[in-house]
């Protein structure tokens, strides 16, 4: 069974058409990335798969499971990490990740083990008892990715993971995806613009233009087709060609 | 003059201007709202001194002399309506027979002995007589105190006219078709009106309240970025809703208390300086309301809330941020106001039908309404206002859960300018 399986999905806001005819598969366990400019359907494409938008035409199923009329069991299995998400300023990181904890566990120690594996993963210490409010932009993506990574999803859907934060941040991220990722065999949905982050992170790549899927395969894959010595290459080619 | 001031000023008073959210709620609502409040005011003022000085007075003259007669004939040159009775004993079952006789709500009573008390002080003897009067009373309104007054001014031009100081009159009230003797009805609306404004001023700030904490909390949802994570994890959508609805009722409850407490001090203060002769005792006048009238005023009070917050929460689901968000909700505050202060001041059964219909119309009337209903043990009109308030919360629930059910709680967006666009905006946004 396909982590997923988006076949044929367009969606209307108005005039525009910012999903059209868009397909792409993910199977399961593997870090597949969504790459394109700004406008392209990258956060459309995402926001439907986790159930936030519903297609106009198409269909998308998550393990088996159709985003509009299963969209309550598709929420069970998924995470999602918007790119501009944020955390409730007036609750310190340790009561956030409890917070979310108890939406995926009713079992007070499940929760705690939880908790306490997503305090890890953020690396922040000390600094979870502070209101999230007084941390940094690279502290707060922290928090929110060990959040969306915490309730070990089968599917964890990250928009822009690293976008806007300083080098170390941006590493730190990265690592904590590689690895906690890799390690409990989450499937993983990424975007973003950072080709190298791509390269480094993803299995498979799927290069999304004016709501469509123009490329797609493995990064050494499309390396070699498009003879580009990296992603970017490979993209600006691609984008040129279509 | 500080530099870069002129520039900065100029530049704050361009944005607010143009920002057709504060144009409406700051200034063309309130420049739309008082004036109808006034003319609601005025014109219910004017009713009631017509109905007062149209009154119907029932004379029953007890004494059948000259000056009785004379004093009948000035009731009958000041324009009041009068039924003259005679010889009639006034206890209980013949008020009320008289009142349900000439459907009227005043009795003054010409006392025996009348005519001889005053022949006596025109001869120089020191003398004096009480006239007794009887008001039924209505309610708790401003101009409840009206036709007192009426008799008043007509006493006095007597004792102008006859002989200073030789007519009193002893006021009493008609309250559920009880006599309550030396209770002066314009007194007792007077006392009831200072305790009844209590209510209304505090459901207007409750339900203020509770508008701005539940508009703000949806709307922090999104300006904090965290709504869209929330709508994606495995919990029922409504709970959302319900407990954005839930926590306002509790911290605006809360506030409510804390400003109650602080409220009735203030009127602790202001009510000692009153004099002696005010201190009536509402509850023995059966003019508290029953355990039964409390439920159902809570009630009542309760399901407004809900409205407003549901009411809120939709509004506030079309704001992109806090700030529009408040501006959105300053729409339902003429709906919260004018109910409030109008019905402070009038009696809505005393109304214009059209008047009476559209505050009836309006959920937020209905908890004032009650208040003044179960008062005089009214319980239908509350129990009819619960109903109606709670079938409006159930549709506008309904239409706030499917709200939050589907894609609009992202995509839904009100701009003023541009409303064509609206599509292309919201797209280039979602990319």
């Amino acid at each position: 069974m396909l982590a997923v399986e988006a076949n044929n999905v367009t969606k209307v806001f108005g005039s525009i058409h910012a999903l059209d005819g868009l397909s792409f598969s993910v199977k399961p366990s593997e870090v597949f990335g969504l790459i394109g400019p700004n406008g392209a359907g990258k956060t459309t494409a995402l926001r439907i798969v986790s159930t936030l938008l519903l297609p106009t035409s198409g269909t998308v199923k998550v393990f088996g499971h159709d985003v509009v009329q299963e969209a309550a069991d598709v929420r069970k299995i998924i995470s999602y990490l918007p790119e501009e998400a944020g955390a409730y300023r007036y609750l310190s990181g340790w009561e956030y990740l409890e917070f979310m904890a108890k939406f995926h566990t009713s079992d007070k120690a499940e929760a705690r083990k939880m908790v306490i594996e997503a305090a890890e993963i953020s690396g922040l210490g000390e600094r979870l008892k502070d209101k999230t409010k007084t941390y940094s932009k690279g502290m707060k993506r922290r928090l929110l990715v060990a959040r969306a990574l915490m309730p070990k999803p089968k599917l964890a859907i990250l928009d822009e993971p690293t976008s806007g934060l300083d080098v170390l941040h941006s590493y730190h991220v990265r690592e904590i995806i590689k690895s906690y990722v890799k390690r409990h065999g989450v499937t993983v949905l990424l975007s973003s613009h950072n080709m190298l982050e791509v390269e480094y992170l993803c299995d498979r790549v799927a290069l999304i233009n004016k709501g469509r899927i123009v490329a797609e395969g493995e990064p050494k894959e499309l390396k070699e087709k498009f003879r580009g010595t990296n992603l970017e290459e490979v993209f600006a080619k691609v984008v040129k060609l279509a | 003059m500080l530099k870069g001031f002129g520039n900065f000023l100029l530049k704050e008073l361009k944005e607010l201007v143009r920002d057709p959210k504060i144009l409406l709620g700051m200034i063309i609502v309130p420049l739309l709202m008082f004036p109808v409040l006034g003319g609601v005011i005025s014109y219910a003022t004017q009713s009631a001194q017509e109905r007062a000085t149209k009154a119907t007075i029932i004379v029953v003259d007890n004494d059948g002399g000259y000056w009785a007669r004379n004093f009948t004939a000035s009731l009958k040159k000041a324009n009041v309506r009068i039924f003259i009775e005679n010889n009639t004993v006034l206890d209980n079952e013949n008020i009320t027979k008289l009142l349900s006789k000439y459907n009227a709500t005043q009795i003054l009573e010409i006392p025996r002995g009348f005519n001889d008390t005053i022949n006596a002080y025109i001869s120089g003897q020191k003398a004096n007589i009480t006239l007794r009067f009887y008001g039924v009373m209505i309610g708790p309104s401003a101009f409840e105190s009206i036709s007192s007054s009426v008799i008043d001014a007509l006493v006095s031009k007597f004792n102008r006219e006859v002989a200073p100081d030789v007519l009193t009159v002893e006021k009493s009230a008609i309250i559920k078709g009880e006599v309550k003797h030396g209770v002066d009805p314009a007194v007792l609306s007077g006392l009831l009106m200072s305790q009844s404004i209590a209510l209304p001023i505090t459901i207007m700030i409750l339900l203020t309240y509770s508008v701005q904490i539940a508009a703000t909390s949806v709307a922090m949802e999104k300006e904090e970025k965290t709504l869209e994570t929330l709508l994606t994890l495995p919990m029922d959508r409504l709970s959302i809703l319900l407990g954005k609805l839930s926590s306002s009722i509790i911290v605006a409850a809360v506030g409510a208390v804390a400003y109650m407490a602080g409220y009735s001090y203030l009127m602790g203060s202001a009510m000692s300086g009153i004099p002696a002769g005010v201190n009536l005792d509402l509850a023995a006048l059966g003019l508290a309301p029953s355990l039964y009238g409390y439920l159902l005023l809570g009630l009542s009070l309760f399901v407004t809330m809900l409205s407003a917050l549901a009411l809120a929460v939709i509004m506030s689901a079309f704001a992109e941020d806090v700030r529009s968000a408040q501006s959105f909700v300053g729409y339902i505050y003429p709906l919260i106001f004018l109910p409030s202060f109008a019905l402070i001041y009038l009696d809505i059964n005393t109304l214009p039908l059209a008047i009476r219909i559209l505050f009836y119309v309006i959920p937020f009337s209905h908890p004032i309404i009650a208040s003044k209903a179960v008062l005089m043990g009214d319980y239908w009109t509350a129990a009819f206002g619960i109903i109606y308030v709670s079938a409006f919360t159930i549709i506008v629930m309904y239409a706030a859960s499917r709200l939050f059910a589907t894609e609009k709680i992202l995509t839904a967006k009100i701009r003023f300018k541009r409303i064509r666009k609206r599509g292309e905006k919201t797209a280039e946004e979602l990319q």
